[in-house]
């Protein structure tokens, strides 16, 4: 039996095989859900999915796209409301 | 639709959201830009064309680029490479030479007259002394390690 704090399926089980061939369970804590695009509801891309002290040691541009809107808005959505601004 | 000459917009990458202008014609697919974007090949399907078509030379240069856009009322900023030091150490130098100016030429003109020649008479007469002075302890010196030399060679004898 789990230790009664890890009964609940709060923390995330990853199965590990140790090298005596015994198999452990590990508890660890769940990512966050992934980033949406604003309009479209889309899942972005270039935007990683950690816990916010990972993202803290990111560099920025590792966190969303270098383009405006970039980690906010879909490339399609930006390009829509890029087209609504200037045309 | 992208003949040379064509006011864009560009909506992919970096430089989205920029105006340009198409300077020539790289294939059925590519453009080469140039505008508030940088100077490059762009393909078509990243180019949003918009209603104007500027009357320009094929391959005009972006100085002449930047001109054109001027009279649409758009403005290009300009690019200054710097280098990761560069800027920096230009301000430094340059306040330092400020200060250096602010600081140098005043007791220059002041001092002048009146230090000089004080400064030349003390280093005349300094070395004199120091080198009368070095001469003699150095020669005390070994003359007492000589002796000491000597008393030694001959308690062990």
């Amino acid at each position: 039996m789990p230790a009664g704090r890890y009964k609940s399926r709060s923390m995330r089980r990853v199965y590990t095989k140790l090298p005596g061939s015994r198999v452990v369970i590990h508890y660890k804590k769940r990512k966050p859900s992934k980033a949406e695009c604003a309009v479209c509801g889309d899942a972005l891309k270039g935007v990683p999915r950690e816990r916010p002290y990972k993202m803290q040691t990111m560099a920025k541009t590792k966190k969303r796209p270098s383009r405006p809107y970039g980690g906010f808005l879909c490339s399609k959505c930006m390009r829509a409301k890029l087209k609504e601004k200037n045309v | 639709m992208f003949e040379i000459g064509r006011l864009c917009l560009k909506i992919a990458g970096r430089d989205a959201g920029l105006k340009c202008i198409v300077v020539n014609t790289v294939d059925n697919n590519y453009v080469l830009i140039d505008g508030q974007t940088r100077r490059r090949k762009c393909n078509v399907k990243h180019l949003e064309p918009l209603d104007k078509v500027l009357k320009i030379k094929k391959g005009l240069s972006h100085e002449d680029v930047v001109k054109e856009l001027k009279k649409e009322n758009i403005e290009v900023e300009v690019k200054v490479k710097r280098n990761k030091r560069g800027p920096r150490t230009e301000e430094k130098s340059a306040v330092k030479e400020t200060v250096k100016k602010q600081e140098a030429p005043k007791p220059k003109t002041e001092e002048k007259p009146a230090a000089k020649p004080k400064e030349v008479k003390k280093p005349e007469a300094e070395p004199k002394k120091t080198v009368v002075k070095k001469a003699p302890v150095k020669k005390a010196v070994k003359e007492k390690v000589s002796k000491v030399k000597a008393k030694a060679k001959t308690s062990k004898k």
